[in-house]
C-alpha cells in the first residue's frame, strides 16, 4: 500500500496543477497562489532549520529579501536573466547563511532569536539606506519576467505560477531526500540533544551550519521567485513582522514536517482572504486565531490531519 | 565631538530614551524569569495604554469613529489607565500564558505573537491609522539653561525611572512579596514546595510587567506620536538591552537599557542618523560574539 503522506501529496499536486485552470482571468487569486507557494518554500526551508536542527531564526524574511534584491539588481543593471540571476540568488543568500550562522553557532533559544532578528532588522536597513543597489526605499521596478520558453510566455500569474509549483516540488523533494538521510537524522539529533550529539561522533558545528545555508537557500531562491511576479520590490516587505508570519506559519502547519510545511503557508495566505469579509478587522481575527490554533493545535494541521485520518480507519477508536 | 554642551544635550536624551528600554527590559525579564518565556506582546503593553490614555486626554479623539468629548485631568486618566491595565494583565496571562504553560517556551511565544498582531490591528481599528500626538504634561517644550536645550519630559522620564528601580530593588529585597517572586524564579516547584502560591505570584508578575510597560508608554507618548508600531521597536530594543546585560540579571537589563539609549543617541548625532535603529543591534550582535553572558553575567544558562 502506498503511504498515505503520499497520497495526500498527489492530491495536493493535482490540485495545484489545476489552479490556475480554476482561477483562470482572477489576476488577483492567481497571484495569492504565487505567493503561497513562494512562501512555503521559505517556510520548508525554516523547517530544516528549526523544524529539524532546532535551531531559531527571525530572520527568513531577511533572506527572502536578499534573494530578491540580488536577483532584480542582476536583471535590471547587469541584464542577466531570470534563469541566470536566480542561482546567484540562492549562492548569495547560502553565504550570507554560513555569516549569519557561523557566529550564531554558541546561541540557542531565545539568544538565537534575538541575534536573527538583530541581523533581520540591520539587513532591512541596509536595503533602505544603500541606494545605489537598493534604490532606497523606493524600491526597484521593471524587474523582467523570465524569458518565453518556446511560446509560452511567463508574464502571466498563471504560468509563472507552474515555474514556482516546479520549485515547490523540487525543494520538498530535496527536503525529503536530506531528511531520509544521515545528514537529516543528524539534525534531528542535535535538536533532541546536542550534547549526546557530539558525543556520537555527529559534527555539530557543520551540520548546524549547513542547516543555515539550506534555510537561507530556500528563502534566496523564494526572494527570486517572487521578485520576478510582482516585478517590483521594496525594503518593507521583507520586515521582522514577516519573519514572524513565517515562523507562525510552522509552526501551526507542523514544524518538523515538511507538508506541514507547505500546508501551514498556503493556509496562512489564503486566510486573511477568506476574512476579508470582516474589512479592516480582519487581521485583529487573524491574530485571535493564532492564539487560538496553537492552543487547540498542538501538533499544528499535521497533528489534526492524522489525528482524523486515524478516527477514520479505526472507528472504534483503538 | 568637542562642544560639552551638544554633549551634554545627547547625554540627557539618551538617558531618556534609555530609561524607556530600562522599563521595558525590566518587563521582560521578570517575565522571563518568573515563567522562562520571553513575551513577544511586550511593546504592546507600551502602546495599548497610550491609546486608551489618549482618548480621555484629548476631546476629539474618535474611538471606533465616535467622538468621545472627554478631556479629564491628566493623573486622574493616569489612574485610570492603571486600573484598566491591571485587568488587561489579568485577561492576557489567562489567555495567552496559563493554557499553554506545561507544553515548553514556544507555543507560548508563537500565543503572544498572535496577542500582539491582534492588539495592533484592534489599536487600528479602534483609534485609526493616523499617528496621534500626545498632550505633554508640561506647559513649555523645552527649558532653557544657559544655551542648554532640556526637554522637560526627558527629566520626568529620568526622574520617574529612578523611582521605579529604586521601588523595585525595595520590593525584591525588603518585601515578602518581593522573596516570593524571586523564590518562584528561581526555582518554581521548590517554591510551591515552601508553600508560595506559585500561580498567584505569575499573576502578579504579569502585572507588574504590564504596568512597567504602562508607565513607560505614558511617559514616552508626549516624545513620540502614539501608533500602532510605537512599542515595536522600543520592546526589540529593550530585549536586545536585557541580553547586553545578561539576560535575566534586573541590574544588567537597567543598565544595558541606559546604555543603548545613551550609545544609540551619540551614534544617531555623530555617526549616521538612518542607522540609529541598527545600533542597538550591532552591539547587540557584538556582545553576542565576544561576551554571550552579557555584561553582568546571567542567572540562567541556555546558552551553551
Amino acid at each position: 500500500m502506498i503511504p498515505r503522506g503520499w497520497v495526500f501529496a498527489l492530491v495536493a499536486f493535482v490540485v495545484a496543477l489545476l489552479l490556475p485552470v480554476i482561477f483562470r482571468g482572477n489576476d488577483y487569486l492567481l497571484n495569492l497562489c504565487v505567493v503561497a507557494g513562494v512562501y512555503s518554500i521559505v517556510v520548508m526551508g525554516l523547517g530544516i532549520l528549526l523544524g529539524w536542527a532546532g535551531q531559531m531564526s527571525l530572520a527568513q524574511a531577511a533572506f527572502l529579501g536578499i534573494g530578491a534584491y540580488t536577483s532584480a539588481y542582476f536583471t535590471t543593471h547587469v541584464g542577466l536573466n531570470f534563469w541566470q540571476a536566480l542561482p546567484l540568488s540562492i549562492l548569495m543568500s547560502a553565504l550570507v547563511g554560513v555569516g549569519v550562522g557561523y557566529p550564531c553557532l554558541r546561541l540557542s533559544g531565545h539568544y538565537l532569536a534575538l541575534a536573527t532578528i538583530g541581523f533581520g532588522i540591520i539587513t532591512q536597513l541596509v536595503l533602505i539606506n544603500w541606494k545605489a543597489v537598493t534604490n532606497g526605499s523606493d524600491g526597484i521596478t521593471g524587474i523582467p519576467a523570465p524569458p518565453p520558453i518556446g511560446s509560452i510566455s511567463f508574464e502571466s500569474y498563471g504560468t509563472y505560477f507552474y515555474i514556482v509549483l516546479g520549485f515547490v516540488v523540487l525543494c520538498a523533494y530535496i527536503a525529503a531526500r536530506i531528511k531520509a538521510t544521515r545528514v537529516g537524522r543528524a539534525m534531528e539529533a542535535i535538536r533532541e540533544n546536542e550534547l549526546a550529539a557530539s558525543a556520537m561522533g555527529i559534527n555539530t558545528t557543520r551540520y548546524k551550519i549547513l542547516a543555515f545555508v539550506l534555510a537561507g537557500s530556500y528563502a534566496g531562491l523564494a526572494g527570486s521567485l517572487l521578485a520576478h511576479s510582482i516585478k517590483f520590490i521594496s525594503p518593507d516587505s521583507y520586515s521582522f513582522d514577516q519573519s514572524v508570519v513565517f515562523l507562525v506559519m510552522l509552526i501551526l502547519g507542523g514544524s518538523s514536517s515538511i507538508g506541514g510545511a507547505i500546508l501551514g503557508a498556503a493556509l496562512l495566505t489564503l486566510l486573511p482572504e477568506v476574512l476579508r469579509p470582516l474589512k479592516n478587522s480582519y487581521i485583529m481575527v487573524y491574530g485571535a486565531a493564532v492564539v487560538a490554533m496553537i492552543i487547540f493545535m498542538p501538533r499544528g494541521l499535521v497533528g489534526l490531519i492524522e489525528a482524523f485520518s486515524n478516527r477514520l480507519r479505526r472507528p472504534e477508536g483503538v | 565631538m568637542h562642544d560639552p554642551i551638544v554633549n551634554l544635550q545627547l547625554l540627557i536624551n539618551g538617558l531618556a530614551i534609555g530609561s524607556i528600554y530600562a522599563l521595558v527590559a525590566l518587563g521582560f525579564v521578570l517575565i522571563y524569569n518568573a515563567v522562562g518565556v520571553v513575551n513577544f506582546a511586550q511593546g504592546d503593553f507600551v502602546m495599548l495604554p497610550s491609546y486608551v490614555a489618549i482618548s480621555f486626554l484629548v476631546p476629539t479623539i474618535t474611538v471606533f469613529g465616535f467622538a468621545m468629548h472627554w478631556q479629564l485631568p491628566a493623573i486622574g486618566v493616569y489612574l485610570i489607565v492603571l486600573v484598566l491595565m491591571i485587568g488587561f494583565a489579568l485577561l492576557f496571562t489567562r489567555i495567552a500564558y496559563a493554557p499553554l504553560r506545561d507544553r515548553g517556551w514556544m507555543p507560548v511565544v508563537i500565543s503572544t505573537i498572535g496577542v500582539s498582531i491582534f492588539l495592533r490591528n484592534f489599536a487600528q481599528v479602534t483609534w485609526g491609522s493616523q499617528p496621534l500626538s500626545f498632550p505633554s504634561p508640561f506647559a513649555v517644550d523645552t527649558l532653557d539653561f544657559a544655551g542648554l536645550h532640556v526637554r522637560p519630559q526627558d527629566l520626568l522620564i529620568i526622574a520617574v525611572t529612578a523611582v521605579l528601580i529604586a521601588f523595585q530593588y525595595v520590593l525584591f529585597e525588603k518585601t515578602p512579596l518581593g522573596k516570593q517572586m524571586q523564590a518562584t524564579a528561581q526555582d518554581r516547584t521548590t517554591a510551591r514546595l515552601l508553600g508560595i502560591r506559585v500561580g498567584r505570584i505569575v499573576s502578579i508578575t504579569f502585572i507588574y510587567s504590564v504596568l512597567l510597560g504602562t508607565i513607560s508608554g505614558l511617559l514616552v507618548s508626549p516624545i513620540f506620536s502614539v501608533t500602532k508600531e510605537m512599542g515595536s521597536l522600543i520592546a526589540l530594543k529593550a530585549f536586545a538591552a536585557s541580553i547586553v546585560g545578561g539576560f535575566g540579571n534586573i541590574p544588567g537589563a537597567i543598565v544595558g537599557g541606559l546604555a543603548i539609549g545613551v550609545i544609540e543617541t551619540f551614534g544617531g548625532f555623530y555617526i549616521s542618523s538612518s542607522y540609529t535603529d541598527a545600533i542597538a543591534f550591532i552591539i547587540l550582535i557584538g556582545v553576542l560574539l565576544l561576551r554571550p553572558q552579557g555584561l553582568f553575567g546571567e542567572r540562567i544558562a541556555e546558552k551553551a
